[in-house]
């Protein structure tokens, strides 16, 4: 067996045994989805709130099936007294509703409210669309017993597709939900890099290991598999966990589907595998020059800030600029939001990314090699 | 057969070795005596190739290890200045993975690291993680770990430090069977006695030079001592650094 994979398997059995590493490597995947998932919910129930709007009726008796209309619509007859600071809203039916009705003559309903009223005017709107609603049903029926095709009065039809506040809410959470993705291939897998590298040193047993008839080249891609496998198994995770836990939002309540097909997750997970080469080579770089465990943990942290912001700069600055495609990190990021929002993915962009970050992580794993062959590095001198 | 040939390193201003000369036989055990900070390490590190010589050859069977490390490595066995274990695997897990660095596989692998347990006589620990060994414990998994790939040449850098007399003993008589085996053995101490018990030749290192050279006897007539700790100290000029 070549050398690198000896170092791949006792790596990856030694942090398999780390129950600090294997932790960190679930409990991102695992607690991620579900507070997102509670942001979800919150934000659902607030921008469609279900509760019937109550307004005063007056003459209801008159009508009784435009009542009824109104009802599965879920305004209903108020039954306690408005409060003094609000302004009632009030349905007036005439005594001659019947009467129109059966002559079809226009009947004149009044609806009086306060429309300036920002508290009301999702309660006004609702109102205001049951009866439009209504009186376009009735206008169909008679219609049809004139022998005439309702289609003929509505010439243009108007295909509403809300682009307000409550969309572009939602695909914030969406895009967040895809930089978590991302991000999931630089949280698990870095207990284990620092592990294996400052780890190592702390635990003296790194000039050991240097001292063996190995090149230096094999100890690092040893080491970048075993951690990149971490890595890669908590981006699985996460894969597998975010549409099980997003099958329980009621996103639909917001004119939001995400189908997460599985040939969408396969492809999200091939995206991600030299990412988190990528990622792991450059933990391995950065905490291989630490002197401690802990050193190295500073400096990760700060390493985590890097993707952190570059993909969520993107998602909330809304940059587009062809280049983001190309690039590593960026280009799976924008990979990823055409696959959720069902556009046709740039795979020319995705492949040279993919080759890009592939490209990147092995000129990191040789210059880490570089390094351990460097006295000054292996001896902090 | 080691040949340590007018090698000289530095490390910014500091001259660790200059124009050091030695050389450790098959069958011997070669000691390198010398107080603390004399470059003792500098020079082991030198000869398994992880430290670069800024000038002169370090030969291990005449394969110079600046410039091939990994050919002179294969024929090492390695007791390094610090052995840290992998306290996740157990005994026979780290053995095994040192013996397959080497290049060892399936049966001769598993045969080495069996007789390696047992030459040690840790067979009662083969099966257990090493967190929580004693010293002792750790200088036999770390000397099984040197010995799994039959080396023919072994260095220990200090290899008694922390151990007790026990231990100790048990170390001694490892290296006595090894030379017996014709294992060319080279180990640094600043341990007198371990130095007078143990060592066919003794090389006194000082300021990173070899301030003399031969038996311990010879040592001692030398100087015109008799004991060598104060041929030692003759030959080096202070008692800086020295643990009976």
């Amino acid at each position: 067996m070549s050398a690198y994979k000896t170092i791949w398997k006792k790596e990856f059995k030694d942090a398999l045994r780390d129950k600090r590493s294997v932790l960190a490597a679930m409990s991102y995947a695992f607690f991620g989805p579900m507070l997102m998932a509670v942001a979800f919910f919150f934000l659902i129930s607030q921008l469609t709130d279900p509760s019937d709007v109550k307004i005063s009726i007056e003459g209801k008796q008159y009508a009784p099936e435009l009542v009824e209309h109104l009802r599965e619509n879920g305004i209903v007859e108020r039954e306690t007294d408005w409060p003094a600071e609000v302004t009632p809203i009030e349905l007036s039916i005439p005594e001659n509703w019947a009467e129109a009705i059966a002559s079809a003559t226009p009947i004149a309903v009044t609806l009086r409210a306060d429309w300036s009223a920002q508290k009301q005017q999702t309660d006004v709107k609702r109102v205001e669309q049951a009866l439009q609603a209504y009186s376009a049903q009735i206008a169909n029926y008679r219609l049809i017993l004139r022998g005439i095709d309702p289609r003929v009065i509505q010439p243009v039809q108007v295909a509403k597709q809300d682009m307000a506040t409550r969309g572009s809410k939602a695909a914030i959470i969406m895009g967040s939900v895809l930089v978590f993705i991302l991000l999931s291939v630089f949280w698990s897998g870095m207990n284990v890099a620092i592990d294996i590298s400052a780890g190592e040193r702390e635990r003296n047993s790194l000039e050991f290991l240097l001292s063996q008839p190995v090149s230096s080249q094999a100890i690092v891609i040893g080491k970048v598999l075993a951690a990149s496998c971490f890595a890669l198994f908590g981006a699985m995770l996460s894969l597998i966990l975010i549409p099980v836990i997003f099958s329980f939002v009621p996103l639909h309540q917001i004119g939001m589907s995400v189908d997460f097909s599985l040939e969408m997750l396969l492809i999200m997970f091939l995206a991600l595998v030299p990412l988190a080469l990528l990622a792991t080579s450059l933990q391995l770089f950065v905490s291989f020059r630490a002197k401690s465990f802990k050193e190295a943990q500073t400096y990760i942290s700060f390493l985590l800030i890097i993707p952190m912001a570059a993909s969520f700069g993107v998602e909330f600055a809304r940059l587009k600029t062809p280049l983001l495609y190309y690039l590593p990190l960026t280009g799976q990021h924008q990979t990823f939001l055409s696959l959720i929002r069902g556009e046709a993915v740039n795979w020319l962009g995705t492949g040279v990314s993919a080759v890009f970050t592939l490209l990147v992580a092995v000129l990191l794993t040789y210059l880490i090699g570089r390094m351990l062959k460097s006295e000054k590095t292996v001896f902090g001198l | 057969m080691i040949e340590v040939k007018s090698i000289s390193k530095s490390f910014k201003t500091v001259n660790a070795l200059s124009e050091l000369t030695f050389a450790a036989r098959d069958g011997e055990i070669t000691g390198l005596l010398g107080p603390n900070g004399a470059g003792k390490t500098t020079c082991l590190r030198i000869i398994y190739g992880l430290l670069r010589a800024d000038s002169g050859e370090a030969l291990i069977e005449r394969v110079d290890a600046n410039k091939y490390p990994l050919k002179a490595r294969s024929n090492l066995g390695i007791f390094p200045d610090k052995f840290g274990l992998y306290e996740r695997l157990t005994v026979r897990e780290q053995i095994r993975y040192f013996g397959e660095l080497h290049g060892l596989k399936g049966g001769t692998l598993e045969k080495n690291v069996q007789s390696v347990i047992e030459r040690l006589d840790i067979a009662t620990l083969a099966d257990r993680k090493s967190a929580g060994f004693s010293q002792g414990q750790r200088m036999k998994v770390a000397l099984a770990q040197a010995l799994v790939h039959d080396p023919k040449h072994l260095i220990l850098d200090e290899p008694s430090r922390g151990l007790d007399v026990m231990s100790t003993r048990i170390l001694r008589d490892i290296l006595r069977e090894q030379r017996a085996a014709g294992t060319c053995i080279l180990f640094s101490s600043h341990v007198m006695q371990e130095v007078a018990a143990l060592c066919d030749r003794v090389v006194v290192m000082a300021g990173g030079k070899v301030a003399a050279e031969g038996t311990p006897d010879e040592l001692c007539q030398l100087t015109g001592e008799t004991a060598l700790e104060d041929a030692f100290v003759k030959i080096i000029g202070s008692d800086e650094g020295i643990a009976a």
